[in-house]
């Protein structure tokens, strides 16, 4: 495949194992041999699309349509049944954020270990380590254990990590939720700067004022499939009307 | 396969800092630390050597030298599998929330043991100066060789438990007890020419005995391992290897779902 694109999506399709009642122990598993049986549930019933370096494009729909899904193939956290997903450079992704902290290593040594998760190595982190404490604020507990956090400082110092990793390609689920008021604000002037140096972004939200702020694209997900893909306000404008028409409907 | 490869390479900043992770955070609010990294093979070898040169003796010539030099490359192994087992199964929450080659837990995993044993290695070389032993050059040499054969065939093994154990969480159950067979069945704590001859086929397959032959050798005889025993245990590491990167390459690609 080129590399014109930087996220290239053909045909995916995604579907879990839904077992009635699986059986764990050897002998349930000869005895009943038939609750072993699954069905498929499909999540992703064969979604395309391309986006070029550079691009932002938010993925939008309603609860369990599929998005955080896809935005898990892009991750490489599950694989495609059928189809393929090819990602060019290095991907940074606020999805869970601080995954791989241990509780008993200082805010200082996690930014490493996290940092190195991303593909960065010590001298790299070294150059970047004040940028991402003082980005955290967290400059008076940063030598102490994580353990001693509170949940917002936690996902702070995640969100400082994934952001200062040069990505080219950040991919975000539903994370303004990080920290207070004035934190969020901090975070989306980050993106808004990320975006302007040429860094493609995938976002999942369901704030429409934050995806039209960030993003010039955007996906609508129906149930598996891409009901629209286009200029952001447009796609953003046809996706509230049809909520708005279904919550009427719904009386 | 290459391409594999490259991306693990890329990886290995992460790895480093796993090995780190593990080597420095396992002690961490111990009173005795990081000492705990000599004291516990020294227990291991100081139980032996009472148990085959006190009670059950040996004839062996400084039977402990003849302990140590097989135990600590021995508990490289044992640490790697009975660790190992978890180590993807227990990364759950990492494996489910970020992307990596999912190989990287069992290089790590792999890895921090052999520091351990590197750390061992320590004691063993004191050893050997204080019992009078000594070393010699020529067969120390092969040391480094030795030690990579053995790395890659544990890394082999540790690859299969790892995996397999996604599926089947009994395998850690059956690890331990395996592993507690296995060091009998490996010349460690006694030498190999007193194996009854009907056993020895046993014995021959088990790819470990050539790799424990193999310290023996440089160690404690201070002679150079032969070309049978080199032959046989790089064999062993490749074949185990080989089918390291078979089961696992074919089980990761669910492990999400699965964890």
């Amino acid at each position: 495949m080129e590399k014109q694109y930087s996220i290239q999506v053909k045909d995916a399709e995604k579907y879990f194992k839904l077992y009635r009642d699986k059986s764990r122990e050897l002998k349930e598993r000869i005895l009943f041999r038939s609750r072993n049986k699954y069905e498929k549930r499909y999540v992703l019933r064969g979604i395309s699309f391309d986006i070029k370096p550079g691009e932002s494009v938010g993925l939008i729909g309603r609860n369990g349509c599929g998005k955080s899904t896809t935005l898990k193939l892009l991750t490489r956290i599950l694989r495609p049944n059928s189809g393929e997903v090819v990602v060019n450079g290095r991907v940074s992704s606020l999805i869970e954020l601080g995954a791989g902290f241990h509780p008993d290593m200082s805010g200082r040594e996690n930014i490493y270990i996290n940092a190195s998760i991303f593909g960065l190595k010590r001298s790299d982190v070294d150059k970047r380590i004040d940028d991402i404490i003082k980005f955290s604020e967290l400059e008076e507990v940063i030598d102490n254990p994580v353990r001693t956090y509170s949940s917002g400082m936690y996902m702070r110092l995640g969100f400082s990590v994934a952001i200062n990793v040069d990505a080219d390609v950040l991919l975000i689920d539903e994370i303004l939720a990080v920290g207070d008021v004035n934190f969020q604000r901090k975070c989306f002037d980050r993106l808004r700067e990320v975006k302007a140096n040429g860094t493609t972004i995938v976002i999942v939200s369901h704030d429409m004022n934050q995806l039209y702020d960030l993003c010039d694209r955007m996906i609508w997900i129906e149930e598996g499939l891409i009901r629209e893909d286009g200029e952001a306000h447009t796609v953003g404008e046809h996706y509230l009307q049809m909520m708005e028409e279904e919550r009427l409907a719904r009386g | 396969m290459i391409e594999r490869i490259k991306e693990i390479w890329q990886y290995r900043y992460m790895i480093a800092s796993l090995v780190r992770r593990e080597l420095r955070g396992r002690y961490k609010g111990s009173v005795l630390g990081f000492l705990w990294t000599f004291i516990n093979p020294l227990c291991q070898v100081v139980v032996y050597t009472i148990v085959f040169s006190v009670i059950m003796r040996s004839n062996l010539d400084k039977f402990y030298m003849f302990a140590v030099t097989g135990m600590i490359p021995w508990l490289f192994f044992d640490g790697s599998m009975r660790v190992g087992v978890g180590c993807v199964r227990f990364q759950g929450d990492m494996i489910n929330k970020i992307y990596f080659p999912r190989e990287v837990l069992p290089i790590a995993c792999c890895t921090t043991n052999f520091v351990n044993m590197l750390f061992g290695f320590i004691i063993v070389f004191i050893a050997l100066f204080v019992s009078g032993l000594g070393v010699n050059a020529i067969a120390l040499a092969f040391l480094p060789l030795i030690m990579l054969i053995q790395y890659v065939m544990v890394l082999g093994f540790t690859m299969i438990v790892s995996s397999v154990n996604v599926y089947f969480k009994d395998l850690e159950h059956i690890v331990n007890v395996i592993m507690m067979m296995w060091i009998y069945l490996t010349p460690i704590l006694y030498p190999i020419t007193i194996v009854p001859e009907k056993l020895l086929w046993l014995f021959k397959l088990n790819p470990m005995t050539f790799v424990i032959e193999s310290y023996h050798s440089v160690l404690y005889w201070k002679n150079p391992p032969t070309i049978n025993i080199l032959a046989y245990s790089s064999a062993g590491a490749i074949v185990v290897f080989l089918a390291g990167v078979l089961v696992f390459s074919r089980l990761e690609p669910n492990f999400a779902e699965e964890l």
